[in-house]
């Protein structure tokens, strides 16, 4: 991460080509959405029904997707898969969006000795590799949904608090509040009126850019043996299960490969209309947590 | 602004933090190395209790931390305790495999992602535009080690082209490519800018070619933004070679980091996170240096 | 004191229905061809001190040798040890050392360096498997220059075999008081250049005792022990590598790379918790019931194809400890889910109630377990760990089922300790605390009749099954892919790469230019 140069810039027409045609993004958007909720309905099979004598078994009429190397039906974990990823991806964003933010506002709003410990406390997260920080947590916690995204949150956060902090100051520092605040405006009710949505404007843009490295984050930790429990169709298991076999049955990792890639690109395309839409002032292009 | 010896002063207090804080990560994991020598043999209780006694797991972790970081101020980082070899050596072996990776990495990463930003800033209007972003795209969205995988299956498997494991290249370009995608859109947006300032018009008034323009004037300017975003390039260099090590079985630091993690080799996981640590920390604080001297300008700075 | 040779035990009558697949390359008329480096994966070297090892013996084999080492069949044969013998009442063993055995600095061994290492590991090491036997042994002495005598408490006969895992190190290697760090030994390999878990170099023995061996000029071991060698032996990067069962099996059809398979097994079975067994998982009606949903056959082939066999016993099919009419009798054989979910009403346990707490390695096959269990209609909390925190997590007894396997090992009483009451890292197997049990394996150790020796080891097998302590499911011997210019190349009993019959010491390379 670098430091972030608020401030810097205008708007140049800087969103992508793609994002700058919002049918496409919202359509490919709520696609994905409409998969995640009504998928693992549309699907007939069991994600977790096991037919051991059909493993790695390539598509058919029974199973358009092929069979993964415990003979479950692909589709059908794909689709649970797409929940369930977007699921712990979102919770772990918003995890580190709530601990962040909260950390850097208090440090912001408090100052003093408090911010620097504070603010001290956010780099030490930042410089450690987060992935390593991650592999850490996951082996200190255990297999299971919600340690992932207890590690993602953690491992996420200090962006966020960053995020919030420097926007606090910024708005702050700005000369419509200074005159708010000459002029006699309570404190408190600026902070409400003006300064906290464009703080909120800034973390949601924030989220936007962390939910596809949420997602990508949460398959590097299946693939490298911590994550989930192994039967939880998740993208990154189902990556993991099958890199064995990426040679005699290559269906089993491209598939949920293509899913993850897929889903990452429209999260990323989404979340540039987003930032397009919400922050038209701010776009610095991409920092990535 | 803040004075040189504040900065110095901040970054060796974080060094400090990450020290503790690393002791501390590690010993909240459950499992200590007798562990995985039980695991591995046949102890009995009688021997592994002893076995905590000799290596002084025994003792309670602030005593732990006190005789680790006597020696450690010595410049011993200890023995690791499954390969009771020096954790220096360990690391002085792992180390050039990933600063070799890191490096070749880099290059590529530097050239593809100027090589790009360049022409799309040139020809705006280009293929290199699209390119451009679907580099960007490809590095935010795909995982390197799906990357990894499918070079794989592609290269190894289906063309029988390249040995699968211990080989650079392939990991190397998969990085690289990573890293121009990071550092490609900012790049593209401070060349447009700086196309736009007093100097490259005046030079442009001149008379000189649009190409000759923006390598001799243009790009230089460009390039703070790319020292600016070290520790973007440095954060994607740690986190890609660590998956793109165990996936391609190169006994670098990744790889010997997660042995560490899975072996609860505490000396070594202490040691090769400490080196990461105080690189990143080390990147950071050069990276704000160069600003500085480039740019003198106050920033308002985050952090 | 009258002495009569030790009785060859017929340990593996049928050992090659696991052998079957096992093609040797016709190499027997070919003259050996000397020089090159054999490249070869298989598991790790984890210390540089061989009385410390605590998990693989692969590597360090090659450099190390021992009193005796253990055939094909799993029987023991002389190996530093010309000849062996023991007393009538199996308590006192005489060892002849072999003449003209030297060391990687030249000097010739003698039986006063082989008394030094059983004392060193007896009293120095204090560790390991050789724990149980080092206790019994009252004395050790050296008769003359090339002769051992060592005394024991009582008859103990698993000793010769375990004394295959007894390494003689030169006294003089560095580190001999603490751990060795340079280890000078016999091996037809000495210790070279070591990088954990990277690679390990062993230059050959020019002096060694075998005449004319080893062939090679060195061998080197990738130590990162990869899981998947196959592509790596295709590429010629690895000569001899260990191979999963399916890529084994692809191996074979492709024909190019030959396949050897260990010639002990390794052994699949799932645990209950038995030293604190939580409700309903203490009732041996419900881990009755619940074994009965466990589909023998479908999990053996998951794991191991064709080259697996099911089994009830911790003895392979063929073994000598093997029991026919015991296999024969396998409730279990066959899955019967109607019978399972019966025996749950029966025992007033309805499976909605209750999680199941699976604890397990990273494995896949433990996810059909998981499946098992749920299809049953119990809620599963299913912890995949890594080595060393399910090492962990099994010694906390909070768990209710562990789906484990455990490898080859030199005597079937190394099975069987792990079960007793104070056995070495008795957690795979749900840590059994079981008096009778732990009397007839001692019976078993005891007595001087290889018969009686089967009779109570099965003894103490039958009564493990009826409390279900530990359900076996089957048996697969680990392959080992080996390269078409590799050639003399044999695999062994257990991992090691070295032993008195085959091994690195026999291997070639042919169409090696040196």
């Amino acid at each position: 991460m670098t430091t972030l140069t608020a401030g810097s810039g205008s708007d140049s027409g800087r969103s992508r080509p793609a994002a700058r045609r919002p049918v496409i993004v919202i359509g490919l958007a709520a696609a994905v959405l409409l998969l995640a909720a009504a998928g693992p309905e549309l699907v007939a099979n069991d994600p977790l029904a096991q037919s051991l004598e059909l493993r790695n078994a390539g598509p058919s009429a029974a199973h358009p997707l092929g069979v993964d190397p415990l003979g479950r039906d692909m589709a059908a974990r794909l689709a649970a898969g797409t929940r369930l990823s977007l699921a712990i991806a979102l919770a772990g964003s918003a995890v580190a969006l709530l601990l962040g933010a909260g950390v850097g506002l208090v440090a912001a709003v408090a100052g003093g000795w408090l911010r620097s410990v504070l603010m001290g406390l956010v780099d030490l997260v930042r410089t450690m590799p987060g992935v390593l920080l991650a592999l850490v947590l996951m082996v200190a916690l255990g297999n299971g949904a919600a340690p992932v995204i207890l590690a993602l949150g953690l491992a996420f956060a200090p962006i966020f608090a960053l995020v919030a902090a420097a926007t606090y100051r910024r708005e702050m520092a700005a000369g419509y509040v200074q005159a708010a605040l000459v002029l006699g405006s309570g404190r408190f009710a600026l902070l409400r009126r003006h300064v906290l949505p464009n703080i909120v404007g800034a973390l949601v843009t924030q989220a936007a850019l962390v939910v596809p490295r949420a997602i990508t984050t949460e398959s590097v930790l299946s693939f490298l043996g911590l994550g989930v429990a192994p039967e939880t169709p998740t993208w990154g298991r189902m990556i993991a299960d099958g890199v064995p076999y990426i040679e005699t049955a290559p269906h089993a990792a491209l598939v949920p490969m293509m899913a993850l890639s897929l889903v990452t690109v429209v999260c990323v395309l989404a979340g540039d209309r987003l930032r397009a839409t919400l922050d038209p002032l701010r776009d610095t292009g991409t920092p990535r947590p | 602004m803040r004075s040189m010896g504040t900065l110095l002063v901040r970054q060796l207090l974080l060094i400090a933090a990450i020290t503790v804080a690393v002791f501390l990560l590690v010993r909240v994991v459950p499992g200590d190395v007798v562990d995985v020598l039980a695991a591995e043999g046949a102890l009995d209780a009688d021997a592994v209790a002893e076995m905590r006694r000799e290596m002084g797991l025994d003792l309670g972790w602030h005593e732990q931390f006190r005789i680790w970081l006597t020696r450690a101020a010595e410049g011993d980082l200890g023995l690791s305790l499954r390969f009771e070899t020096p954790v220096v050596d360990m690391i002085g072996l792992a180390l050039p495999h990933t600063l070799a990776l890191a490096a070749a990495a880099l290059a590529i990463g530097l050239a593809l992602g100027i090589a790009i930003a360049l022409a799309a800033a040139l020809w705006p209007r280009s293929a290199a535009g699209w390119l451009l972003e679907i580099v960007n795209l490809w590095s935010i969205a795909i995982p390197t080690f799906c990357v990894g995988v499918a070079a794989i299956l592609i290269f190894s498997v289906w063309l029988g082209w390249l040995p699968a494991l211990g080989q650079t290249l392939m990991p190397a370009l998969i990085i690289g490519i990573d890293i121009a995608g990071q550092i490609v859109k900012p790049l593209h947006e401070e060349l447009k800018e700086t196309m736009t300032a007093a100097h490259v018009r005046t030079a442009r008034a001149k008379g000189l070619g649009p190409a000759r323009v923006l390598l001799r004037h243009v790009l230089p300017g460009s390039l703070a933004v790319v020292v600016a975003l070290g520790g973007i390039i440095l954060a994607g260099l740690v986190g890609g070679t660590i998956t793109v090590e165990v996936l391609f079985g190169l006994p670098g630091i990744g790889t010997l980091a997660l042995d560490a993690i899975q072996g609860r080799d505490y000396p070594l996981v202490q040691a090769v996170i400490l080196v990461l640590a105080v690189s990143v920390v080390l990147v950071n604080g050069l990276t704000e240096l160069v600003q500085r001297l480039i740019d003198p300008r106050p920033r308002v700075g985050v952090a | 004191m009258h002495r009569i040779p030790i009785a060859r035990r017929t340990l593996f009558a049928g050992a090659a229905l696991l052998a079957a697949g096992l093609a040797h390359p016709a190499f027997a008329d070919e003259t050996p061809q000397r020089g090159g480096t054999l490249k070869i994966a298989v598991l790790g070297l984890d210390t540089a001190d061989p009385h410390r090892h605590t998990g693989s013996i692969a590597v360090q084999q090659v450099f190390v040798e021992t009193l005796t080492s253990i055939a094909d069949d799993g029987t023991v044969r002389p190996f530093l040890a010309e000849r062996y013998s023991v007393s009538a009442d199996g308590r006192t063993y005489e060892f002849a050392i072999r003449r003209g055995v030297r060391f990687h600095n030249g000097r010739e061994l003698t039986a006063a360096d082989v008394k030094a290492n059983f004392e060193r590991v007896r009293d120095t090491v204090k560790r390991g498997w050789l724990t149980s036997a080092m206790k019994l042994l009252t004395a050790v002495e050296a008769t003359d220059s090339h002769t051992l005598r060592v005394s024991l408490s009582e008859p103990y006969a698993p000793f010769l075999n375990l004394l295959s895992e007894l390494w003689i190190v030169a006294p003089e290697s560095p580190g001999w008081a603490g751990t060795i760090t340079r280890p000078i030994a016999t091996g037809p390999f000495a210790f070279g250049e070591w990088q954990p878990k990277v690679r390990f170099r062993a230059p050959a023995h020019k002096q060694y005792w075998m005449a004319g061996k080893p062939y090679l000029d060195a061998v080197e071991f990738d130590l990162r022990d990869a899981d998947d060698n196959s592509l790596a032996l295709r590429a010629g990067d690895l000569h001899v590598a260990r191979v999963p069962h399916d890529k084994a099996a692809q191996l074979k059809r492709e024909g190019k790379v030959g396949v050897q398979h260990l010639k002990d097994t390794t052994w699949y079975f799932w645990s209950f918790n038995n030293r604190k067994p939580r409700p309903p998982f203490d009732d041996v009606r419900v881990r009755q019931a619940v074994t009965y949903m466990l589909d023998k056959p479908a999990y053996m082939r998951f794991i191991a194809g064709d080259a697996g066999v099911v089994t009830n016993q911790m003895a392979a099919p063929g073994n000598f400890f093997w029991d026919k009419a015991l296999h024969e009798a396998d409730r279990h054989a066959k899955p019967d889910p109607e019978k399972a979910a019966a025996l749950l009403r029966e025992a007033g346990v309805d499976p909605a109630a209750h999680t199941v707490r699976i604890v397990s390695w990273q494995d896949p096959y433990t996810q059909i377990v998981v499946q098992a269990m749920r299809r049953l209609g119990f809620g599963v909390d299913h912890q995949a760990l890594d080595d060393i925190g399910a090492q962990r997590r099994l010694g906390q007894y909070d768990w209710d089922i562990a789906p484990m396997s455990s490898g080859p090992r030199a005597d079937i009483f190394l099975r069987f300790v792990r079960m007793t009451s104070d056995g070495p890292n008795p957690v795979l197997w749900g840590g059994v605390q079981d008096g009778e049990f732990d009397r007839l394996v001692a019976q078993a150790v005891a007595a001087p009749d290889p018969a009686d020796v089967r009779r109570n080891y099965l003894s103490a097998w039958q009564r493990a099954m009826e409390r279900y302590y530990t359900v076996v499911v089957g048996h697969s011997a680990n392959a080992i892919g080996v390269r078409p210019e590799v050639r003399g190349y044999t695999t062994g009993f257990t991992w090691g790469q070295h032993s008195a019959g085959g091994g690195v010491a026999f291997t070639w390379l042919a169409g090696n230019r040196s």
